[in-house]
């Protein structure tokens, strides 16, 4: 084959160029850390990691979620036992007022004081977490009033179609306890009741912290639940970054080791290049 | 006998066609970086020797050579390789076009990225997610309403960008249509020079090459097929005269189209021209340029093509532009992703809306209006472009209250049933929407559009690859024609050296002629003086 000049620096020329090419593309792998920039590069990279960055995105949204939910099943459980310290002084107060020993006066006492822990229990039915109340039903932004509590349950998403009853409605927590208070101070207050009017109370009060106890245990296995959910969240993040990174985030020694070899062979080629083009025929005729 | 002064006779014809070889070689080098030109060479013959036959021919031992000729100066060119290279150059004009129309969609749609559909529509989702976490927020609903914006903006972005791109495709169409009327009509200026000077019995070789050039650029456009004719009224032109081009453009496949479309056509009697100046028609039968809607046809002439069946860059425009096929359906890369968008924009912002109805504002009593604001429509209208007329409602924007978390009304401001709904829609399947959809939806709003990326991903990565092939090619047959036709200075340098020694040595012979004839002359019969 009759071969000229301008072939071989034409050749040369095109084969500098898809140096460089392949050397751009390199340089753009390890400057961006991915292996392909847009979706031409590979089509099943680019699909695949438009899904895997919306698995991410919905790892770290139900994170955000379970955390929610925890606020709420903490402040619940805080709650509650709040409410059964108070019930159980008010049990302590009724023993002590039905052994007999007690005047009109103290029973009287005793009453104030009832009257004040029933009140207590009426500001935990009003516990706020986040500006929210969380005994009142839906109805998270009015306080309720005592024994009268909206309704609804609140359920949070903690994974993909997973959800969580996250509140404890104050009419189910609280349903008789104030009726129960109310009538207990008011036979406090009666001179004509007899101590067995009010040791009969005792029995109504342990079904009451019973019933509390009760539901802090199902608060209980919920916050079990929802810290199992996040141990499990917290995995799944690490692999779905994983293997979003691995779909598409370069090996750095890989195209470190290709950008070397790809340098070499630019050099090679220019001086080679220098030798072919330079000499002619003119150069060796006087 | 042999005339005295046969032999400066014969000198001088080697002088002087040594030296015309000599000149042409100047010429080669001269030109050897001349993009177009092919090598020249001077055809050498013997001339008629002596004496010729006869009965009163000179009693001499043989027939006498009488020097050199110098017939025509040629190119040296394979019209082969033109064909060739044509071929191949009309594919790289097509694939390039389309590759490159197709890199800016993808610069668009800029996936997988931070700021594509993908991780707007995962933001939106979040903020429906942190609504639902605290529904009486209003700062929650902010970001609901914000994040509904960006969607809608993007939409808008995605839409009205790649409006502006085939907007674009469109006045390079416009541009390319007259570039290829314009170089036929070269063509055909080159050729009544050529007509000119070929009856006279010449090769205008410099002609010949800047006509092939203009073949070879028109070759990147459309294909064509390129007929040489010599007229029966022509003189009396060499046989190697190339003669007129006719030019036809033809099917991908290299055959006629069925109503024919020649260009420029050559009377084969008397060589007079035609030229069939190319354009389009856009819908609604509305003649470019300017091009106004998606390509309906090309005529050449008053002929209208049969089909678009051809190839080349104009071939390719047309692919990324736009146009209606045979169905009367609206074809393209870009109509047809400006269409998805269209779709998608509808039948997610007309579901959101949908569920959004359902449910109520924050303590609101009455039920919540619309999200999404899509004009008005209710059916979904292929005239309307909802990725571009997408926005969210400005009573949501002014008042968040008013997005729909709550599933009942009244004061429950902690329900936040609706707004987990809206936030599952984006993987909600398209056969459990309740409103009615556009035809051929299939999948979920994810899948739907990473479809259309793998879709856009997969034709430009084998625009690409064709491209690269394609560029190989016409490399490989462009590397062939310049070894036939490219002009190699060591060769023309050792051709300068042996014309040179030749033209030298030529002139000798007169100096030993003219020594011969000093003897005869002034040498000769003194004897005695």
């Amino acid at each position: 084959m009759r071969v000229t000049q301008s072939m071989l620096s034409n050749n040369m020329l095109r084969n500098l160029s898809s140096n460089y090419n392949k050397m751009g593309k390199l340089q753009d792998q390890l400057t961006t850390q991915k292996r392909i920039t847009r979706p031409s590069d590979d089509p099943v990279v680019a699909m695949l990691g438009l899904g895997y960055r919306d698995s991410l995105n919905k790892v770290q949204q139900y994170s955000r979620n379970i955390s929610e939910a925890t606020n709420w099943l903490d402040s619940t459980d805080d709650a509650i036992s709040q409410g059964v310290k108070v019930l159980q002084r008010i049990r302590e107060l009724t023993v002590q007022a039905s052994n007999g020993t007690y005047e009109e006066a103290q029973r009287g006492a005793i009453a104030v004081e009832v009257d004040q822990l029933k009140e207590q229990l009426e500001t935990i039915a009003q516990t706020q977490v986040g500006g929210k109340y969380i005994f009142n039903g839906e109805n998270t932004n009015k306080a309720p009033t005592a024994g009268d509590f909206s309704d609804g349950d609140i359920e949070l998403e903690i994974f993909d179609g997973i959800k969580l009853n996250v509140n404890t409605k104050g009419s189910e927590l609280f349903k008789s306890v104030f009726n129960t208070l109310d009538s207990l101070k008011s036979k406090l207050e009666d001179k004509t009741a007899s101590d067995t009017d009010i040791s009969g109370f005792l029995d109504t009060l342990d079904s009451e912290i019973d019933h509390f106890l009760k539901i802090q245990a199902d608060v209980g296995a919920k916050q079990n639940r929802v810290d199992m959910m996040k141990d499990r969240l917290s995995s799944q993040e690490t692999i779905a970054t994983e293997i979003m990174s691995k779909n598409e985030d370069v090996e750095i020694e890989k195209v470190i080791t290709e950008l070397i070899t790809q340098e070499s062979v630019q050099r090679a080629a220019l001086s080679v290049g220098a030798r072919i083009i330079q000499p002619s025929l003119i150069d060796f005729l006087r | 006998m042999v005339s005295t002064f046969h032999g400066l006779e014969t000198a001088k014809r080697g002088m002087t066609a040594q030296q015309l070889a000599l000149y042409t070689t100047g010429h080669n080098i001269a030109n050897a970086n001349t993009p177009g030109y092919t090598r020249q060479r001077v055809s050498f013959a013997t001339a008629e020797p002596f004496p010729g036959a006869g009965l009163n021919r000179p009693q001499i031992p043989g027939q006498l050579g009488t020097g050199v000729q110098a017939g025509t100066i040629e190119r040296i060119r394979e019209s082969f390789l033109d064909v060739q290279y044509r071929s191949e150059n009309t594919k790289l004009g097509y694939y390039s076009s389309l590759s490159s129309a197709l890199a800016k969609m993808e610069d668009i749609m800029n996936e997988p990225s931070n700021s594509g559909l993908q991780n707007i529509m995962s933001q939106f989702w979040s903020s429906l997610q942190n609504m639902a976490d605290h529904p009486e927020n209003l700062g929650a609903r902010q970001v609901v309403a914000a994040k509904g914006q960006m969607v809608a903006e993007t939409f808008n972005y995605y839409y009205n960008s790649l409006d502006g791109i085939k907007k674009d495709l469109g006045s390079e169409m416009d541009v390319t249509v007259k570039d290829i009327n314009t170089i036929v009509s070269q063509i055909d200026e080159l050729n009544k020079q050529i007509a000119s000077v070929e009856p006279h019995g010449m090769l205008p070789n410099d002609l010949y090459d800047k006509r092939d050039q203009l073949v070879d650029q028109l070759s990147s456009l459309v294909n064509v097929k390129v007929t040489a004719v010599k007229p029966t009224q022509y003189g009396q032109p060499l046989p190697t005269a190339v003669g007129l081009y006719q030019i036809e453009l033809v099917q991908k496949d290299g055959t006629s189209f069925g109503t024919g479309a020649q260009l420029l056509t050559v009377d084969t009697t008397t060589g007079a021209s035609q030229q069939n100046e190319l354009s389009i028609t856009a819908e609604n039968g509305v003649k470019a340029p300017p091009l106004k809607g998606n390509v309906q046809s090309v005529q050449v002439g008053s002929v209208t093509l049969d089909n678009l069946n051809f190839s080349g860059k104009l071939k390719g425009l047309i692919e990324s532009y736009g146009y209606i096929d045979a169905n009367g359906k609206v074809k393209g890369y870009y109509p047809e992703m400006m269409e998805k968008l269209n779709k998608l924009a509808y039948a997610f912002a007309s579901e959101f809306n949908h569920i959004h109805q359902q449910g109520y504002g924050l303590d609101k009593t009455d039920p919540a209006g619309e999200f999404f604001d899509l004009g008005g429509s209710t059916d979904y209208d292929e005239t309307i472009n909802y990725a571009q007329i997408i926005k969210v409602r400005d009573d949501i924007i002014k008042d968040p209250t008013n997005i729909a978390a709550a599933n009942t009304p009244g004061d429950n401001s902690g329900d936040n049933e609706i707004a987990f709904e809206l936030a599952d829609l984006k993987s909600k399947d398209f056969s459990n929407y309740s409103v009615s959809l556009p035809d051929d939806m299939s999948g979920t709003f994810d899948f739907y559009y990473a479809a259309m990326i793998g879709e856009l991903g997969v034709a430009a990565q084998s625009a690409n690859t064709n491209k690269e092939n394609v560029q190989v090619l016409v490399d490989s047959v462009e590397y062939n024609r310049k070894s036939v036709s490219g002009v190699s200075l060591d060769e023309e340098l050792t051709n300068m050296i042996t014309f040179q020694h030749a033209y030298n040595a030529s002139a000798r012979m007169i100096t030993v002629i003219d020594e011969m004839l000093d003897k005869i002359i002034n040498g000769m019969g003194v004897v005695g003086r």
